[in-house]
């Protein structure tokens, strides 16, 4: 061992003891009972009902980009509802613990969480809302589209792309199992030095931190090469740069700030991990080690990160106006312009993190200056967007609703953060109230396209629309929530509350407080309301059923192939005229699909690998976390030997042959499945069916699983 | 998905492979290491002269490097990763240098430390 560690360790189980179990905190062990369950109501379901066997084929060793992205966006739902029980619990906490004759309960002086259970609860919020919920949630639906509007039929990379899936989602695990094992980091979510290095932060809870943040950053960083290589290599021909849709456009911006930027975070808490580990000193103070060079290196990647998550939302904004204006986008060259001077401008900005950090005053009015920079692409895309609108036959379709939303919180959000960026100000209210509701005013812009987006893109995947009415009510609940939570914490930030409080001293605060727990009550019925939208369109799916162009008024080529996309997404890949290709060839009367000579087509086979090489790497950053030697050990070689022979496994491909293309597109343009063909053709089923196969292949010589289905599934 | 040949063999990039050119770009970066090491143990120049030089040295390397070892250059084959070098550098500029920038009038203010540890500070 060449650091000092406070605390057993055993060769056998490392730090691991049955203390680090946290069974007498209720608030957990209701957690754990309340996952417990959930999971065996899964699992029972899904061996009750033989499923096993078409999770593993059409879901857990799928290469399809589309079902990728779907498993994408399923994470990113799951870990956004834990993030928002977490944000519940702050809010709860901070509506209680005012003044000093606040009660006390569970063994906290006042509130009901104690000051380390707090300080771990917004941390794992704040990462987890982050790189857990908004990120998978971008990357899978850039996942589904991009492609989709590119005429492609997969990514460039389909391996590769499972394998960014599974290693988000071990991260993403390893963030759920702090709660059970051990605990989380509790300084926040972007870490402070020398706070974080292991004298002063002894426990596991950074290590859980440091290493499923690094996950999530392995696994974005080969999303953003598979996405800037499609974008680049496999778009349809006639697709030239500027016939390109503006979500693509918005997703190549995107990617290559992810993949310049995540590398840094990589060394970053590479750095801290070195340190934590190995004893180096790169960010103690003496030692030649350097406190400020791990603020700096975070932001580098910090606020590149934020830009990366903020396109793809503007993305999906000039998608979804222009469809319910019935116009084409105002000023596509200068949203294309726009969108990769954000990119640019965002290189330039991070120190306006840590303006307070006594950098010399040109430094700061340096970074003063570009920060506001941003705002004048932002402008463009606002001004964009109106005139879109501007004389259109706007449409108040819920997609339309979260992208007016998203439109709102954009202008609070950018001029808030235009008040940050005056380092004078900002020296003010730094880590304030302020700047935690201008960032939500951003992030919720995020949340509400994405919802959008859902809403919009939905029919393309699943083959029927989400209906409108519990829709509307969650809507309009998120608006209500977002208003009385948000505006109450601006002013509380002019006052003066710092954030990260477990305590408030200051009995006036109360009554905003108070209001923004008001706020939570309104999110917490969103939530049933949305639970409700999911149920009530599940449950009415046969009724709103659509064909290929689902709004009627869609623009581009994603629009052209079957509600669901069949897993070869165009049975031709299309050829592309116009700019709005698909808008185009509904105006000259050439959009109606026509049985040709299919041809066989050349697809990627499925895989396990990607998801053994996930858990295995889950493994990893677990043993790393409790120091179990032998563990790391094995799961890396383990590792090392997968990746060895599947690249020794030449059978790789699959063709669909012309004859199943041509059975496909028949079923899919006649709409009825009654037209469905017997299982047993191709040695499998069509659709998606409960049977069960035998002999699922996994890794066993062969690393490829059986064919799964190439119609468009949930049928 | 494109159709693609399963011999590795003929791919453009592993036909670019030179055996030679490897060597080469061996021999040269080790006497480019060779030569900043040297610089730097025996001192041979002040601090500040010292950094740009190794930099030099080390600019002169990756351009080696880049050219014999991963054959970037404008062929077909290897554009798309000569343009991602390109396009890498004034990242690279704008991060380091203004990260320098920032530290040296930091260091002013906050870090005040004896000369020999901070050789930013001059
Ligand atoms: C008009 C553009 C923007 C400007 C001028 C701006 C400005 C700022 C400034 C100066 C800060 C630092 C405040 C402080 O810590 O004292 C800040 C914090 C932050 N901003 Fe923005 N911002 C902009 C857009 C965005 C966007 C698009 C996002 C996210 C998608 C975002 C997310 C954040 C986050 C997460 C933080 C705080 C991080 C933390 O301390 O935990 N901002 N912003
Ligand atoms: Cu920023």
């Amino acid at each position: 061992m060449l650091v000092h560690l406070q605390g057993p360790w055993n060769p056998l189980l490392g730090r691991l003891t049955l203390q680090q179990i946290p069974y007498e905190n209720p608030i957990l062990l209701g957690t754990f009972i309340f996952a417990a369950i959930l999971g065996v109501i899964v699992l029972g379901a899904t061996t009750r009902y033989g499923k096993w066997g078409y999770v593993w084929r059409e879901w857990l060793t799928t290469v399809d980009h589309k079902k990728i992205g779907v498993m994408y966006c399923l994470v990113g739902l799951v870990m956004l509802f834990r993030g928002f029980i977490d944000a519940l619990m702050i809010r709860t906490q901070q509506a209680i613990a005012i003044g000093p004759n606040s009660p006390g309960a569970l063994g906290a002086v006042h509130g009901y969480l104690t000051p380390f259970h707090v300080g771990q609860i917004y941390t794992a919020h704040g990462l987890i809302m982050v790189v857990f919920a908004a990120t998978p949630l971008l990357v899978g639906i850039m996942n589904i589209i991009v492609p989709l509007q590119i005429g492609a039929r997969d990514m460039a990379y389909p391996y590769l792309n499972a394998l960014g899936l599974w290693l988000t989602t071990a991260g993403g695990a390893l963030v759920m199992l702090s709660l059970f094992v051990g605990n989380f980091a509790h300084g926040g979510w972007y870490g402070f030095v020398p706070y974080f290095e292991l004298p002063y932060s002894p426990g596991v809870g950074v290590d859980y931190w440091m290493w499923a943040f690094q996950l999530s950053v392995l696994g974005t960083t080969m999303g953003s090469i598979n996405l800037i290589a499609t974008i680049v290599k496999m778009r349809a021909p006639g697709m030239t740069w500027m016939r390109m849709p503006i979500f693509t456009w918005a997703s190549l911006s995107t990617n290559l700030i992810a993949l310049t930027s995540f590398p840094v975070l990589m060394v970053a808490l590479g750095l801290l991990g070195m340190d934590r580990y190995l004893g180096t000193h790169f960010y103690t103070a003496g030692m030649g080690g350097n406190l400020m060079l791990y603020n700096d290196l975070f932001w580098i990647w910090g606020h590149p990160e934020v830009y990366f998550l903020i396109l793809p939302a503007f993305g999906m904004m000039s998608e979804i106006i222009p469809t319910f204006s019935e116009k084409t986008l105002f000023g596509y060259a200068t949203m294309v312009i726009a969108s990769f001077a954000i990119g640019g401008v965002s290189w330039g900005v991070w120190l306006h993190h840590f303006f307070t950090m006594a950098a010399a005053p040109n430094v700061n009015s340096f970074y003063s200056i570009t920060t506001m920079l941003v705002g004048i692409p932002t402008g463009v895309k606002v001004f964009n967007w109106i005139f879109t609108m501007y004389r259109g036959r706007v449409r108040y379709e819920l997609p339309m609703l979260w992208a007016l939303l998203a439109l709102f919180l954009l202008l609070v959000g950018g001029m808030t953060g235009m008040m940050n960026a005056f380092a004078s100000n900002d020296y003010m209210w730094h880590n304030g109230l302020f700047v935690v509701a201008h960032f939500h005013m951003m992030v919720l812009l995020i949340a509400a396209s994405v919802f959008g987006a859902v809403e919009y893109w939905f029919p393309k995947v699943f083959g029927f629309k989400l209906e409108q009415k519990w829709g509307k009510w969650f809507f309009w609940f998120m608006v209500l929530g977002t208003g009385w939570v948000f505006v109450p914490m601006f002013f509380l930030g002019m006052a003066g509350m710092t954030r990260r409080l477990d305590y408030i001293p200051y009995t006036q605060w109360a009554p905003y407080l108070h209001i923004t727990l008001v706020g939570m009550a309104f999110y917490v019925v969103a939530v049933l309301f949305f639970v409700a939208h999911l149920y009530v369109s599940l449950r009415d799916r046969e009724k709103n059923r659509v064909g290929a162009d689902a709004w009627g008024t869609s623009r581009n080529l994603e629009w052209m192939t079957h509600s669901p996309v069949p897993a070869y997404n165009f049975a031709f890949i299309p050829h592309v005229n116009a700019r709005d290709e698909w808008a185009w060839r509904k105006e000259n009367g050439i959009a109606e699909l026509h049985a040709g000579d299919y041809e066989d087509i050349h697809m990627p086979k499925n895989t396990g690998i990607p998801l053994f090489l996930g858990l295995l790497s889950m493994g990893l950053a677990f043993a790393l976390v409790w120091r179990i030697w032998w563990l790391a050990l094995l799961c890396l070689v383990l590792m090392v030997a997968l990746i060895i022979i599947r690249s020794f496994d030449r059978d790789t491909d699959t063709t669909i042959p012309a004859r199943e293309v041509e059975r496909v597109e028949r079923a899919a343009r006649d709409g009825s499945s009654g037209s469905v063909p017997p299982a047993g053709v191709l040695g499998d089923a069509v659709i998606a069916t409960s049977t069960v196969r035998s002999g699922s292949g996994g890794i066993g010589g062969n690393t490829t699983s059986p064919r799964p289905s190439w119609a468009p599934r949930n049928r | 998905m494109t159709q693609h040949t399963q011999n590795p063999l003929e791919h453009p990039e592993v036909q670019l492979a030179n055996g030679r050119a490897y060597l080469g770009s061996f021999i040269l970066s080790a006497l480019l290491m060779t030569a900043g090491l040297w610089l730097t143990i025996t001192h041979a120049m002040s601090p500040f002269a010292a950094i740009l030089a190794t930099s030099l040295l080390a600019g002169v390397a990756v351009i080696i490097q880049g050219y014999l070892l991963l054959h970037m250059d404008l062929s077909h084959a290897q554009i798309w990763h000569t343009v991602a070098m390109v396009l890498f550098l004034p990242l690279f500029v704008v991060t380091i240098g203004l990260t320098a920038w920032m530290f040296h009038g930091l260091y002013e203010r906050t870090m005040i430390m004896p000369p020999a540890m901070s050789s930013m500070s001059h």
